[in-house]
């Protein structure tokens, strides 16, 4: 009797899975394995950042993006959008520099449209179904604090220092995104 | 900052807040006057109606209704404050005594992503209307997408659009995003059935494939955010013929194929004596701005393949990428095919399943199947196709699809060895390779007493409920609708014990003699088959336990079994009251 039980409670959460558009346990997988390798390869990026030290800037983050847990599944993936986005559209900027292993940028690159392409297919489900945040202002403060970023790149003519400071900013940015990542619960 | 609107000195905040409740009060007072101020001169200024903020791309105008008033020396004036920012109301630049009904303000320098809120009122001469405030707003969200620069490239069957995103080089408003874009795309052709498509790109360059040659097409592109639901507005029309049919068309149906665990790259093609020519493009590219068109590199491997298929290097499958083919004869060559992209990530062979058998009873194994080590496939909808066989010669295979990976074969022989393997797929990969095979052997059948066990407790269970509830029938029965003088006994039917002794005296006691019956019979019964005979004599140990108390009242007999007399030295008492009950 136990097995007929637990037979028709499997069927019913396998068409309930069905039912749903989003695989978060799949979207989820494949952000964290992607989002791990963005780590590593902004650490392999970051050299000597001792020597930067009096470039440091607080670039003040909003807040929101440091405690993940308040955002429902949805505002999540628009979030980790809006940062992932953003953090493309700065490497991009890159790729003149001298001196940086081009490779590894190029890397990083790909992991982020990896996310990206993800998580844009995501969005237009959830949009279909109704369900897309469409009022964020997380999303409105995270390009006020990234437009911090370029600008003060821009005010340090794009020095290998700035850029140090940056990575090391970005590198905090992949952490919070785990956090984001985590968030996003069937 | 929305919360805080203290501007400057506290002085000049407490100033105009007096002044603007003075000018309500007036307003109030005076009731002909529309938003009334502190007339000046005599002469009664409205501020200006219908005011209205109009933002596309960098442009930012405020527009209002034309005075109704006779033309003379009214003008127009606007402040701005940002909230945490400009605590102050200041000049908002460009709008600064504007004698027409619109100014343009676009010279401000502003966080397009914080508030900003306005005020606008007209004056003529020293005569000033009073201020007329709009909503706060926040200008990234009321900007409306304006048109995107579009250039075109025509082929023979196929059209490329090379979209620019909206806005200036130096556009702030649109600076940290990605556009997407919608185009629609249409044949300009007087007489032909009117035909159309509508095509939605994540990119900025979009190739449409299969039309006609030397045809005009018109098309029409406007760009979308995905996060934000700005309006946008259309570009303007832009037509291209394309051009006479090429010689050779374009490759085909370009698939991406594992053949003895290495990739290969084949299409397909109706001309012969050509050579193929094969590139591709690493996906993150096609986000890039600027020309893609360097980008593409030749895969190595097919260069100049003869046939219509190559095997690139396997590094190239690493990440995602697109990839386009063209064939050529001597110095002509046809037009690159559709681009295709591959996800070889999507398309590696399932690793080997591991499959495991456990006997669950005489009739039934479980079926196990999963993975050695973990992978990403765990996550994906994976079917399941299990062979199932008796382990003899000839036996009949059968085969269960499922999505589970573990279930249940039933109606097994008892004590014989089943096998089984499997296979594991998914919509768009190839299949993996079989499984080990594995094989167990079901439980010996008819454990003693096990099947028959659970038999006679649900039937015993059965008869227990039905003993209960009639007890407690009976009870109800004395207790409410008593017959005249209640039996001498009724007292006995509530002992400390109470619900043990309606279970064991009353219907019980009926059921015990049918079983005392039994009991006798089953003692001088013959040998019957096994089955049976353990049935009977499970029955009788049964009669014997439940009923043994009463037997000694009655008849005097001892119980046959030890478990018998046991309980019947328990039950004695138990057993004459309620033989007395059922009196």
């Amino acid at each position: 009797m136990t097995n007929r039980c637990t037979l028709q409670l499997t069927v019913l959460l396998c068409l309930t899975g069905a039912a749903l558009s989003v695989n978060y346990g799949k979207l989820r997988f494949k952000l964290r394995s992607s989002n791990s390798a963005c780590q590593t390869l902004l650490w392999q990026l970051i050299t000597s950042p001792q020597h930067c030290l009096d470039d440091r800037m607080d670039f003040q983050i909003p807040r929101q993006v440091e405690q993940p847990q308040q955002f429902q599944k949805e505002e999540a993936m628009v979030v980790m959008y809006e940062m992932l986005q953003q953090i493309h559209t700065i490497f991009r900027r890159s790729f003149s520099n001298a001196g940086w292993n081009e490779t590894i940028v190029e890397k990083l690159l790909e992991e982020l449209d990896d996310q990206m392409d993800c998580l844009e297919t995501a969005l237009e489900e959830i949009k279909q179904e109704g369900k897309f945040p469409w009022e964020n202002r997380t999303a409105l403060r995270l390009k006020t604090y990234y437009l911090g970023i370029l600008q003060y790149l821009k005010a340090k003519f794009y020095g290998r220092c700035a850029w140090t400071v940056v990575q090391v900013e970005i590198f905090r940015n992949v952490s919070f995104l785990n956090g984001l990542i985590g968030a996003l619960q069937d | 900052m929305e919360e805080g609107c203290l501007a400057g000195s506290e002085g000049s905040w407490v100033l105009e807040d007096w002044w603007l409740e003075q000018r309500d009060e007036i307003a109030v007072a005076s009731k002909g006057r529309e938003g009334g101020g502190p007339p000046a001169g005599g002469t009664k200024l409205k501020p200006p109606q219908n005011v209205e903020v109009d933002i596309i791309d960098d442009t930012f105008t405020l527009r209002w209704a034309r005075s109704k008033e006779p033309a003379g020396n009214v003008t127009v004036s606007a402040d701005y404050l940002i909230p945490g920012i400009v605590d102050n109301w200041t000049k908002l630049p460009g709008c600064q005594h504007v004698t027409s009904a619109t100014c343009d303000f676009s010279s401000l320098k502003m966080n397009v992503y914080e508030e900003i809120k306005l005020r606008i009122r007209a004056e003529e001469g020293n005569n000033t209307s009073p201020w007329h405030e709009l909503d706060t707003f926040i200008p990234f969200q009321q900007a409306r997408i304006g048109p995107p620069k579009v250039h075109l490239e025509a082929e023979d069957k196929a059209i490329a659009i090379n979209i620019s995103p909206p806005g200036a080089e130096d556009s702030v408003m649109w600076q940290q995003e990605n556009p997407q874009y919608s185009v629609i795309i249409w044949r300009n052709m007087s007489g032909a059935q009117p035909w159309n498509e509508t095509h939605h790109s994540r990119f900025p360059r979009i190739k449409i494939h299969k039309l006609m040659p030397e045809t005009t097409y018109c098309v029409r592109v406007k760009a979308r955010l995905l996060l934000h639901p700005n309006p946008a507005e259309f570009s303007p029309v832009h037509c291209v013929n394309t051009t006479v049919e090429n010689e050779l068309p374009a490759p085909e149906n370009i698939q991406v194929i594992l053949e003895n665990d290495t990739y290969v790259l084949k299409w397909d093609y109706t001309h012969d004596n050509v050579t193929f020519e094969a590139q591709w493009l690493k996906s993150y590219l096609k986000r890039m701005p600027g020309s893609e068109s360097e980008k593409w590199v030749q895969v190595q491997g097919c260069e100049r393949a003869p046939v219509a298929r190559c095997a690139p290097p396997p590094d190239m499958f690493r990440k995602r990428f697109y990839v386009r083919v063209r064939a050529s004869r001597g110095n002509s060559s046809s037009p690159w095919s559709r681009e295709e992209e591959f996800d070889t990530r999507r398309r590696v062979v399932i690793p080997p399943l591991v499959v495991a058998l456990k006997p669950l009873s005489s009739h039934s194994l479980q079926v196990s199947v999963g993975f050695q080590d973990q992978t990403e496939l765990q996550h994906y909808p994976l079917t399941y196709e299990v062979t199932f066989w008796e382990n003899a010669s000839n036996a009949e295979r059968k085969t269960f699809v499922e999505q589970r990976a573990d279930f249940t074969v039933l109606s097994l022989k008892p004590r014989t060895v089943y096998c089984a393997d499997a296979q594991a797929l998914l919509e768009d990969r190839p299949r993996s390779q079989r499984s080990n095979v594995a094989c167990a052997t079901t439980e010996a059948g008819g454990a003693p007493g096990a099947p028959l066990a659970a038999g006679v407790s649900a039937a015993l269970t059965v008869l227990l409920v039905l003993c209960a509830a009639l007890a407690l029938g009976k009870l109800v029965h004395y207790v409410f609708f008593p017959a005249g003088k209640p039996p001498a006994t009724i007292d006995e039917y509530f002992p400390e014990e109470p619900m043990k002794n309606l279970l064991l005296s009353t219907s019980v006691e009926r059921t015990e003699e049918c079983f005392i019956i039994e009991n006798v019979d089953a003692v001088s019964a013959k040998e019957v088959n096994r089955l049976d005979e353990d049935h009977k004599t499970y029955t009788s140990q049964a009669s014997q336990d439940s009923g043994n108390y009463s037997i000694e009242d009655e008849s005097g007999e001892s119980g046959g079994s030890q478990a018998g007399e046991e309980l019947g030295q328990r039950g004695a008492g138990a057993g004459a009251r309620s033989a007395v009950g059922f009196a």
